[in-house]
């Protein structure tokens, strides 16, 4: 069965989806979530949708919302509809579903998190309804010993018993062990995939469980690209977003997309309990987040203990609507009902994102979780070495800058020369990605950045075999 | 964006070389509502009307104000080459991909990224082509300003032509985004087919419809049930008939033929098939410009063949339904007052129509066969994987495959060479719509044998009424019937020309994937252990002597001396060179005597000893029941030996009454040849294909 997509998903996809087909570089035009929002609060002001860009007088209409993107580029990015079809079909075949933030199944907590920088296209493959199921959210390193292994099993087991959906990474080390002693019990996970959907659909282990209703495998990230040629940081965010409270189980200290995330709900969003392992050998990483707000874990010893926690930390799977609107609009929203919550249609948010806190900055960047390099050339072949070089500097830089750092900082930590730091400082300015404090040499990632650049480099497709 | 008159009929009196030229009625109304992106069109107008100025005129005109290319889809592209002459006069850069120009394709692509190509043909299986998909239309998709679905009642389930390519097509334009320009276009299409594309072409659909009727058209129908008296027929008529025309058949085999047997009669005629290849332009060309009466052609002349002065249109055989007989047979007369448009019927069609009917879809048995061996198999199948696990013909394994991958969501897709299981199960639909349009196909079928009864001079009504037209406008037929007698002396010479063609069998070079453990072989086939190419007399239950096969081995066990003579006539035609001096067979412990009786007849014929030199060890199953290549040589494996008795060492004569695979000649002369014989000519009474 093949449901048609609204004409507002059409533009939101056109608008903020790389929409890969094949070898053509993706487009560098791609509006930023933040842009999307903003752009669809300058139609709303002059009583148009998204959707209108679509019209015979969409092209009128660029021009006149005024919204401060140059008309041409909205133009390049909406004429990308023969594009969208051929990319829409090849996702339909592969039972692959897209949501939208302008679709009523686009996950509501996910929206109230993340005000102005929720992915504005989700591609699932499974139950959809699994989308709204919130639950435990476990997070946890890659690499991992066996005792943690066992306990990251254990909570598994416990939630599935519970009758909680688990929401993971899918990624390597807790992530699996997590899922896997959920779905051994008979329960049910969300996996939040860092790469394409594509292949992990074809997953003969998958396969089983989604066919049974018990895996729903979403994605921020187009369904075609390779694995490590993403930023982990906007999954894990929506890891977070999507459940009722976070358990993290281990953690690096200051670095690693597990530390981002959690120091992000900590610092920001405070919507639903981060809590910390609390039994086991302590790690500085742990430490550090308790002090920075996380809870200890309880420990539930059996189904009914874990109810209770989950009962008090967050919304329940029956009220989480009402409830998530409440919290909503009681934190800080100034008592307007955030109208994106009654209406299916994108509305604009009523405030400004909050400004990223200064922190210390690190002393070292060297982790395997945010920093991924494109190490399988067979899944990821950049165009030129320079190219993939510089892909790999980009996201480290990215992922570094996300505490403000002064150019020779930044030399020092990648240990090359100041000249070559500012060079590639200066590419990322130009390109977005970053953006350099008034009158100081200290530069910052732009927070919603990471969505729409971070694919440049990672353009190129493997070859298809030919089936003719 | 804005329309501009002047340019847009200056385009026009370019493309046609009249500077006189005006637009009929329609085709401006229908440019400049695509132009001006007012919606969705569906062009509904007779071949002929123009309907290629619609689409070219837009494209200039879109591409003029700094719009990105058009993508054409489009059946038979090798057909659309006079229009992209027009198109070329009013400047528009028009290209093709597809199969038959793979020589251009770097060139096309070239161009395509360097912004040089205004609109680019495609077909619809090209379109689903990953590879096409990927390296080539990606570098323009995001710029592509306009679709034009030419052909467009084939994305209809109930348009004639089932072409299951266009599965793809609906779902594309059903995602398709408002904002690109979309033009379908087609010549037939009934209301049934019309309520069909509105659903998937969108609510605002805008309708172009001319009416059908055709006032130079002649239609007749005459029964004649053997092939014999329709050859006589048409050597007869062809010699009165005025002007040039088609003579449609139902098969490739039939079109061979038939021209075959008018050049015997000294008509100028060529035969025209999916399999002619290089030579399709020049036998367009021939046509239109008059230099041969006839082309003998299946429908792969068919949909964009323009030429206005055809004078007739013979059918060999009925086709499956009104559409398809509409639109072949309204390709004649286009321009002249008067046209004939003949139906000759025989008794094979029947059989020919409910082969095509039954193998349109995959059976139940079939697909759970496929998709069994893909369940067994977590990292997937290759299609020759496919096939040494699953018993079917590759033929029927493709397309299964190809069905199944066409669904949406699909149960199977590909993942680098291998199928693999998606998270889709096969949904009950998709019976329900196989059962539907097999049900449907018997309709038209039933229809077009009620058309065959009509009396003369209400063929043209009939036709319009059952495509939802106005056949009030009907006129009387222009020209008289034509002779519905056949001369008997005619008839006998044509019986003799069926019976006189022969069949080669070539040679298989490679063992099969996996080799033949019991035998120690695989990789390539040796070339001294090779057969050399060799005949079969008839393909089984042909018209020539195939009736007579078969009658011979299933009813009398026995084949017939006549056979024998015909045989050896084709031995001493064919001459065989080292000239063989033994004659030997293929075992058999099924029917013992049945092969080495009429090979040891054919050799006292051709003065030759027989030796019986090989045996067959166990009772295989018979090749026949298994359904691939891949199988049958398995089957064989180890099977047959040398019977102990000394093995010749001259040329040889390999004889067998039927050749399906080839596997048991490759065998049988592998050992002789690796056991001394002199070169192997293997010989078969007839020839059976894969599918049927």
């Amino acid at each position: 069965m093949i449901r048609a997509l609204s004409p507002n998903t059409q533009a939101i996809l056109l608008l903020t989806a790389p929409l890969i087909a094949g070898r053509a570089p993706v487009s560098q035009d791609l509006l930023s979530p933040s842009e999307l929002v903003s752009l669809a609060r300058k139609l709303n002001k002059i009583q148009h949708k998204l959707s209108d860009l679509l019209s015979p007088d969409g092209a009128e209409l660029m021009r006149a919302c005024q919204s401060g993107i140059d008309a041409a580029r909205l133009q390049r990015l909406m004429g990308r509809g023969f594009l969208l079809s051929q990319v829409i079909e090849r996702w339909q075949a592969r039972s692959i579903w897209v949501v939208s933030l302008a679709d009523s199944e686009y996950p509501r907590r996910l929206k109230e998190h993340l005000p102005n920088t929720a992915p504005p296209v989700l591609y699932c493959c499974g139950d959809i309804s699994l989308l709204a199921s919130g639950g435990l959210a476990v997070v946890g390193t890659r690499n991992v010993d066996d005792t943690l292994i066992a306990y990251a099993s254990a909570v598994g087991q416990l939630t599935a018993e519970a009758g909680f959906n688990l929401v993971s990474g899918g990624a390597k080390g807790i992530d699996k062990a997590v899922m896997h002693g959920a779905l051994e019990a008979g329960g049910t996970v969300t996996a939040v995939l860092a790469d394409g959907l594509e292949r992990s659909t074809m997953n003969r282990d998958h396969r089983n469980l989604i066919l049974d209703g018990r895996l729903l495998l979403i994605s921020p990230y187009d369904p075609s690209v390779g694995i490590n040629a993403v930023n982990t940081v906007q999954r894990n965010k929506v890891i977070y977003a999507l459940a009722d409270a976070s358990l993290i189980v281990n953690s690096d200290l200051n670095k690693g997309g597990t530390w981002a995330g959690a120091v992000e709900q900590l610092d920001s969003e405070k919507l639903a309990p981060v809590y910390v392992r609390s039994t086991g050998r302590p790690t500085p990483g742990l430490d550090a987040l308790l002090s920075k707000g996380a809870v200890p874990w309880p420990n539930p010893k059996d189904a009914n203990e874990l109810k209770a926690v989950l009962m008090t930390s967050g919304p329940t799977q029956v009220m989480s609507h009402q409830l998530g609107l409440t919290l909503f609009s009681g934190e800080g929203q100034s008592g307007k009902a955030s109208i994106s919550t009654l209406s299916p249609e994108i509305t604009p948010q009523l405030e400004e994102p909050v400004e990223p806190k200064l922190e210390p900055a690190p002393t070292t960047v060297d982790s395997p979780e945010s920093v991924a390099v494109p190490t399988t050339t067979a899944a990821v072949a950049p165009s030129t070495p320079a190219d993939a070089l510089f892909a790999v500097a980009r996201e480290l830089m990215v992922s570094m800058l996300k505490v403000p750092m002064k150019d020779i900082e930044i030399a020092m930590a990648l240990n090359i020369s100041n000249a070559q730091a500012r060079a590639w400082l200066q590419r990322l300015i130009e390109e977005g990605s970053i953006e350099k404090q008034r009158n100081r040499a200290i530069y910052v990632s732009r927070n919603d950045m990471l969505f729409g650049q971070l694919w440049q480099p990672i353009a190129q497709f493997p070859d298809c075999e030919d089936n003719k | 964006m804005t329309y501009n008159a002047a340019r847009a009929l200056e385009l026009l009196q370019k493309g046609s070389g009249y500077p006189n030229a005006t637009f009929r009625e329609g085709q401006e109304v229908a440019i400049r509502h695509i132009v001006e992106g007012r919606g969705r069109l569906l062009v509904v107008q007779k071949t002929g009307w123009g309907k290629s100025f619609v689409y070219f005129i837009a494209t200039k005109l879109l591409r003029e104000a700094g719009n990105g290319p058009a993508l054409l889809i489009s059946p038979l592209l090798a057909l659309m080459r006079n229009q992209i002459a027009a198109a070329e006069r009013m400047g528009v850069r028009a290209a093709t991909i597809n199969s038959d120009n793979t020589d251009d394709w770097a060139q096309v692509e070239d161009k395509l990224m360097r912004g040089e190509i205004d609109i680019l043909l495609i077909s619809p299986e090209r379109l689903a082509n990953e590879r096409f998909r990927a390296q080539v239309l990606s570098v323009i998709a995001a710029q592509i300003s306009m679709l034009v679905i030419d052909e467009a009642h084939c994305i209809s389930d109930w348009g004639h032509d089932f072409r299951p390519h266009y599965r793809l097509l609906e779902r594309i334009v059903k995602s398709l985004p408002t904002n690109v320009r979309l033009l379908a276009t087609t010549a037939t299409a009934n209301d049934r087919v019309m309520n069909d594309l509105a659903e998937v072409l969108g609510p605002n659909l805008g309708v172009s419809r001319g009416d059908l009727n055709r006032t130079s058209l002649t239609l007749q129908t005459i029964s004649l049930p053997s092939q014999a008296e329709r050859l006589a027929w048409l050597a007869q008529q062809l010699a009165v008939l005025q002007g040039h025309g088609i003579i449609y058949t139902l098969t490739v085999r039939d079109a061979d033929q038939v021209a075959d047997w008018l050049k015997t009669r000294g008509f100028n005629v060529e035969a025209y098939t999916s399999e002619t290849g290089d030579r399709r332009e020049e036998l367009e060309q021939a046509l239109l410009t008059n230099k041969v009466k006839a082309l003998v052609a299946t429908t792969a002349l068919g949909m964009g063949y323009d030429k206005p002065d055809l004078s007739f249109v013979i059918h060999y055989q009925m086709p499956g339904s009104v559409v398809a007989y509409y639109q072949q047979v309204g390709r004649a007369g286009r321009a002249l007052d008067s046209a004939y448009g003949i139906l000759l019927s025989g008794q094979e069609e029947i059989d020919i129509a409910d082969w095509f009917i039954r193998s349109a879809f995959p059976t139940r048995e079939e697909v759970a066969e496929v998709l069994g061996a893909l369940e067994d198999a977590a990292d997937g199948l290759s299609i020759p994987e496919l096939m040494s696990r699953v018993n079917l013909p590759k033929g029927r394994i493709d397309k299964t495959i190809a069905l199944l991958s066409l669904e949406a969501p699909a149960p199977v897709a590909k993942l680098g060479t291998k199928w693999q299981l998606t998270v889709a199960k096969l949904s009950e639909a998709f019976w329900e719509r196989a059962e539907r349009l097999t049900e449907l196909r018997r309709e038209e079928h039933r229809q077009m044998q009620d058309y065959v009864g009509l009396p003369f001079g209400e063929h043209m009504g009939y036709l319009i009424r059952a495509l939802d037209g106005d056949a009030s406008l009907v006129t009387k037929p222009a020209l008289p019937q034509l002779p519905t007698d056949v001369n008997q002396a005619l008839v006998g010479e044509a019986i003799t020309f069926l019976r006189r063609s022969s069949l080669s069998i070539e040679p298989r070079k490679i063992w099969p994937a996996g080799g033949m453990p019991r035998y120690g072989v695989k990789g390539a086939i040796l070339s001294n252990h090779r057969p050399q190419p060799g005949k079969a007399l008839c393909i089984w239950g042909d018209a020539g002597w195939g009736g007579m096969v078969r009658q011979g081995k299933l009813q009398e066990q026995r084949f017939s001396d006549d056979l024998v003579a015909a045989c050896t006539k084709m031995l001493r035609e064919w001459n065989p060179q080292p000239e063989p001096t033994w004659v030997t067979c293929v075992p058999s412990l099924r029917h013992p005597e049945l092969v080495p009786d009429v090979a040891k007849r054919l050799a006292d014929a051709l003065g030759l000893p027989f030796h019986m030199v090989i045996t067959k060890l166990r009772d295989t199953p018979e090749q026949r029941t298994m359904a691939n290549s891949t199988q049958q040589a398995r089957n064989l494996d180890g099977s047959l030996v040398r019977n102990g008795q000394p093995i010749p060492f001259g040329p040889v004569l390999l004889v067998d009454d039927m050749v399906d695979s080839r596997w048991t000649l490759t065998v049988a002369t592998w050992l002789l040849r690796s056991n001394g014989s002199g070169d192997v000519f293997p010989v078969t009474l007839s020839l059976k294909g894969q599918d049927e």
